[in-house]
């Protein structure tokens, strides 16, 4: 039971981190900015990244593989469906969009990745894509 | 063919697909981890899809289960000893080295101008 519904608190728990920057702004804007400093300085990057970012550079790397037109990638593609690839070529996407992101996806989570909104999902929930 | 036959088939074709990615996705970043320049690499890589490729159109299902073994056989045995993985990812060589400060905790680094 507890298994079951982890996943899902996890899904819509968020760490209000934006705030919490912002009311520090109002009364310590000097320790603010030191903060700030020194957390871009930190190989823990706090600095998530954006959905629309993941959204472009998935479809940049979707766009770049030869067997793809380009014109076709939109986010909502099936990479056999709509784009007209085979499985492997599917497996060449995904290891690609690891290197991309500097991921390690194990191989039974990789394998269900089979179209840009999944990969877009994936990434965008991953605390460690660069 | 009766329905169960039919769902059996269908089974184990739906099986053997995925190992046969799995098995290419490994076999591609091991590929990768041979390849001492990414150049290299690429060549590996066209050889490699090529063998996958010549045995696409195999039919009978033992004789895929049979090249499936064979080839995953194949590819234990040359398996790269050290592997790359990424570097905070587990068994990388920074995983669980320098964790973040536990939360309400800052670190104020001035170097010996405290007093």
């Amino acid at each position: 039971m507890a298994a079951a519904l982890r996943p899902a608190i996890l899904r819509h728990l968020r760490i209000p981190a934006q705030a919490q920057s912002l009311t520090m702004d109002r009364s310590a804007p000097i320790l603010s900015s030191l903060v700030n400093r020194i957390r871009s300085m930190s190989s823990h990057g706090d600095e998530h990244l954006t959905h629309e970012e993941v959204v472009d550079r998935v479809l940049d790397v979707v766009k770049c593989f030869p067997k793809v037109d380009p014109s076709k990638v939109t986010p909502h593609v099936h990479f056999q469906k709509d784009l007209g690839l085979d499985s492997l070529d599917t497996v060449e996407i995904v290891i690609a969009l690891e290197e991309e992101f500097k991921l390690e996806i194990p191989d039974m989570e990789a394998d269900k990745i089979d179209s840009c909104p999944l990969a877009i999902e994936y990434i965008s929930n991953h605390p460690m894509a660069v | 063919m009766s329905i169960t036959g039919a769902a059996g088939y269908l089974g184990r074709r739906a099986a053997q697909k995925e190992r046969v990615r799995i098995l290419y996705r490994t076999a591609l970043k091991d590929a990768l981890n041979w390849a001492v320049h990414r150049h290299l690499f690429y060549q590996d890589a066209s050889e490699l899809r090529e063998k996958f490729e010549a045995n696409r159109h195999v039919e009978d299902l033992d004789a895929i289960d049979r090249l499936i073994d064979d080839t995953e056989a194949h590819f234990r045995n040359f398996q790269h000893p050290d592997p790359y993985i990424v570097p905070w990812a587990p068994g990388g060589s920074k995983f669980t080295r320098n964790p973040p400060p536990p939360e309400g905790i800052e670190i104020v680094y001035d170097y010996g101008k405290e007093e």
